[in-house]
């Protein structure tokens, strides 16, 4: 069961999408996920985590802290959580685990999610549609 | 767009001899661009006169670029520590 589902968000709302695939099981793979310790060797050097939905994360790297909320857990799947640092847009960042043979796939999504995200989005779609309907080139 | 990057400040007449377009749809065109934040506009006597602001199209790359960075580098990281494990570090 999960909290809620990866949020929509406008057309153009930027977002990043990333993935590996790693030689270890999706199993193998949650416990680096969700285990507080297991989070410091690859995430960042101070993290807390109550890895069930509605628990707190708390993220900090030097001076460099953030802090959210678990979202979804759904075991060797689908890992969630918002996160945002202080006074900051918060973002939605969703771990998906898929099986391979002799391995796993993992994808991260991050979308932002907080007032910041729907101006970002509003602009941008706005723009996308005039670029269509005038057909001029977008000097990036 | 490509006009407004290339030349400073224009105005929608001179626009519309640039482009194959009508004064009407000009004007049109630069009321979207000026909702969407992306030009700045100021009144010089009779005429109004717009400039690109290039700025928010940059903040979303750099939003993407960063934070795509980041997760790349943490993916890395999460890959090293569980396929490295088992060996003496353990």
């Amino acid at each position: 069961m999960k909290l809620r589902d990866r949020p929509e968000v406008d057309e153009g709302t930027p977002w990043v999408e990333r993935e590996t695939t790693i030689e270890a099981s999706p199993e193998e793979v949650w416990e680096a996920l969700t285990d507080e310790d297991r989070l410091e060797e690859w995430m960042a050097p101070e993290v807390e985590l109550d890895p069930t939905e509605g628990g707190e994360i708390s993220v900090r790297d030097g001076d460099d802290h953030r802090t959210g909320t678990v979202e979804t857990v759904e075991e060797a799947e689908r890992f969630a959580f918002t996160w945002s640092r202080p006074g900051e847009g918060e973002s939605f960042v969703e771990f998906t685990i898929e099986a391979l043979p002799g391995g796993s796939r993992v994808t991260v999504v991050e979308t932002p999610i907080g007032p910041s995200a729907a101006a970002a989005g509003a602009w941008e779609s706005r723009l996308a549609r005039l670029a269509r309907a005038t057909r001029f080139a977008l000097v990036a | 767009m490509e006009t407004l990057a290339r030349g400073g400040t224009v105005t929608a007449s001179g626009l519309a001899e640039q482009l194959p377009m009508t004064r009407q749809a000009v004007s049109k065109h630069l009321l979207a661009l000026q909702g969407a934040e992306l030009l700045s506009v100021s009144r010089i006597g009779r005429e109004t006169h717009y400039e690109l602001r290039p700025q928010p199209l940059d903040e979303a790359a750099r939003w993407i670029q960063m934070v795509g960075a980041e997760w790349d580098e943490r993916l890395d990281a999460l890959r090293g520590s569980l396929e490295n494990r088992g060996s003496a570090s353990q």
